[in-house]
């Protein structure tokens, strides 16, 4: 590609500065919080002068922690099956078909993703409380897993639009019914998109605190509980459960980027 | 994978080896999915039905249900309702938001800080989109674009978090300007609104980086060649070509930031003081007494939402009509 007339070289350095300084900017603060975590002092800053796992040591051996990172990881997988059965079953409804109202279904479809924070959460708060839900654990997994529905939809069906009509069409001919065709033709081509959406909507129940925060009852999650040691200060031990969590979470997300990528590629050749 | 293989191998004349068909087939052949089969493809309608059924169904009662009974809660007198009363229907909770400075002048904030927090985004991550799409080659592309991707996988309040370390009067920055003399004493940068700018920025910048990134992945290089060859430089050729051809990247970042950073609640009680509280704060103190002040945290609730999808609307709109002006 001719790339000669695009800019010239001052420009581009000036672009890439720009590029490495945002680096810098997403990944610094982390780093810090990281390496405070290592910190033999309850001072959270600098200068440093001695180093530690002491926080680390503790953290692992708080059982509150502990029962709160568990909580935490079950609610985000029973939400996110939820999620991905609904979801895919919508992606399948809206991709490729006309009928009255698509417009307003896909609409309705997004709208937990585009509603703010604050304002879903209380939304679920005062529809809990109608159905008769105690906040608490099934809440939160109701919360998120409606919260989520989108993602899996809209991914699933970016998916779906690249499967071969005539794939469904030879099933068809050959004697299998509409479900029959579902199950053997377009799901083994969704797993790639449902894999990927399942991590995305894992992380985000991981991660989320507003709604957790609102529909938690006396159990925290995991951020709800950092968010409430925040509140009475900083400490090491929170940079040690954030450290924690942090890693889990940018593993996951990069093993679930490189995994769809590939697949991505693979059924295209 | 391989279905095209598959596929093929079943034409002829179904010999395909594949090791679940046993199980498939016992499917078929089971006499309750049978009964279902036949139900199914008695006609197009009838299967549209059943597959439509189920969705429309949860669209309705968890999509728009939940807005629906916030709007409902917060056009009544009380909530929960008690036994025995009647409920009654007012506009009182509306009214109570423009009574009072300490609920419209949150609100008010609310919406110019995720004005503001919105543009500086999009100013940050503009030319790193456009540098990403334009000047690194499509292989190093997907390294450069995961390496950024990382931090966003990291929760909210941990990153909030981050910043808190990263701002405070021992933290890095003060360190390094002490360090290059700049200053002699640190400067109090939490719990202000810069460092609540900072970290909303922080927390919202990939949702205006990736629809940047894809509509300038998608410039053709022609143009900017041609209006080279033409004279045109550098400044010209962004205003004039990468510009209004990535306007529809611009908007919907830029409102879906917008409408982020109008929701957040943490971060602003983590990072922000007493002279930064947010609408979210105010909403939220409706709702952490019990009971009877539910609706007038639903009404506020609504308020915020439908300012916010006005502003988004009304920026759309405007958007549109400088697309259309500039490719005439």
């Amino acid at each position: 590609m001719n790339r000669r007339v695009e800019l010239n070289r001052g420009n581009r350095i000036f672009l890439a500065c720009v590029y490495w300084a945002f680096v810098l900017y997403v990944f610094v603060p982390l780093i810090l919080m990281i390496v405070m975590g290592f910190k033999d002092s309850k001072f959270i800053g600098f200068p440093i002068r001695s180093w530690t796992l002491d926080w680390y040591t503790g953290v692992f051996s708080d059982a509150e922690v502990l029962y709160t990172f568990g909580y935490s990881v079950v609610i985000a997988i029973l939400s996110t099956l939820i999620s991905v059965i609904v979801g895919t079953w919508i992606a399948v409804l809206l991709e490729g078909r006309k009928f009255w109202g698509r417009a307003v279904t896909f609409g309705l479809m997004v709208l937990p993703a585009l509603v703010p924070g604050i304002i879903s959460a209380i939304a679920f708060r005062i529809y809990a409380r109608m159905l008769g839900i105690e906040p608490g654990m099934g809440a939160i997994i109701w919360a998120h897993a409606v919260h989520n529905v989108p993602f899996v939809t809209l991914v699933v069906m970016a998916r779906l639009s690249t499967l071969p009509k005539s794939q469904i069409e030879a099933a068809r001919d050959l004697g299998a019914d509409p479900l029959m065709a579902f199950m053997r033709i377009t799901l083994p081509y969704l797993v790639p998109a449902i894999l990927g959406a399942s991590v995305f909507c894992l992380l985000l129940s991981f991660d989320d605190f507003v709604r957790s925060f609102f529909l938690g009852g006396y159990e925290p999650t995991l951020p709800v509980l950092i968010f409430a040691m925040l509140r009475s200060g900083m400490s090491p031990e929170i940079n040690a459960i954030a450290t924690v969590a942090l890693v889990l979470t940018a593993a996951i997300g990069i093993w679930a980027e490189r995994f769809t990528r590939r697949a991505n590629k693979e059924s295209q050749t | 994978m391989t279905y095209d293989a598959s596929v093929r191998k079943d034409r002829d004349g179904h010999t395909a080896p594949s090791g679940d068909r046993p199980f498939w087939g016992r499917v078929a052949n089971w006499g309750p999915y049978r009964a279902f089969s036949a139900i199914l493809t008695a006609s197009p309608r009838r299967q549209f039905i059943i597959l439509a059924a189920f969705p429309i169904l949860w669209l309705l009662t968890q999509h728009l249900g939940p807005m629906l009974q916030m709007l409902r809660v917060s056009l009544i007198d009380a909530y929960p309702v008690a036994p025995g009363t009647p409920q009654a229907f007012t506009f009182d909770n509306y009214m109570r938001f423009f009574g009072d400075r300490i609920f419209w002048q949150p609100f008010f904030r609310t919406l110019t800080f995720a004005a503001v927090f919105t543009f500086c985004t999009l100013i940050l991550t503009y030319p790193v989109a456009y540098f990403l799409a334009r000047h690194v080659s499509r292989k190093n592309q997907m390294l450069m674009l995961l390496l950024l991707l990382i931090p966003f996988w990291v929760g909210e309040i941990v990153r909030t978090y981050a910043i808190m370390i990263l701002l405070g009067n021992t933290g890095a920055v003060n360190l390094a300007l002490k360090w290059l003399g700049l200053i002699d004493r640190p400067i109090p940068f939490m719990y202000t609104s810069f460092s609540m700018g900072i970290g909303i920025v922080y927390l919202t910048a990939l949702y205006m980086l990736l629809p940047l990134y894809s509509a300038l992945e998608k410039l053709p290089q022609s143009m900017n060649e041609a209006a080279a060859d033409l004279g045109a430089g550098a400044w010209t050729r962004f205003r004039r070509i990468s510009l209004p051809l990535t306007i529809e990247g611009i908007s919907s970042g830029c409102i879906l930031v917008f409408l982020i950073s109008t929701g957040f609640y943490a971060t602003p009680v983590l990072l922000g003081g007493p002279s930064t509280t947010v609408f979210a704060e105010t909403i939220a103190g409706f709702f952490h007494v019990a009971g009877d002040e539910w609706p007038t945290g639903a009404a506020f609730a609504v308020i915020m939402f439908a300012a916010a999808l006005v502003i988004t609307g009304v920026f759309q709109k405007v958007m549109n009509m400088l697309r259309k002006g500039d490719t005439k």
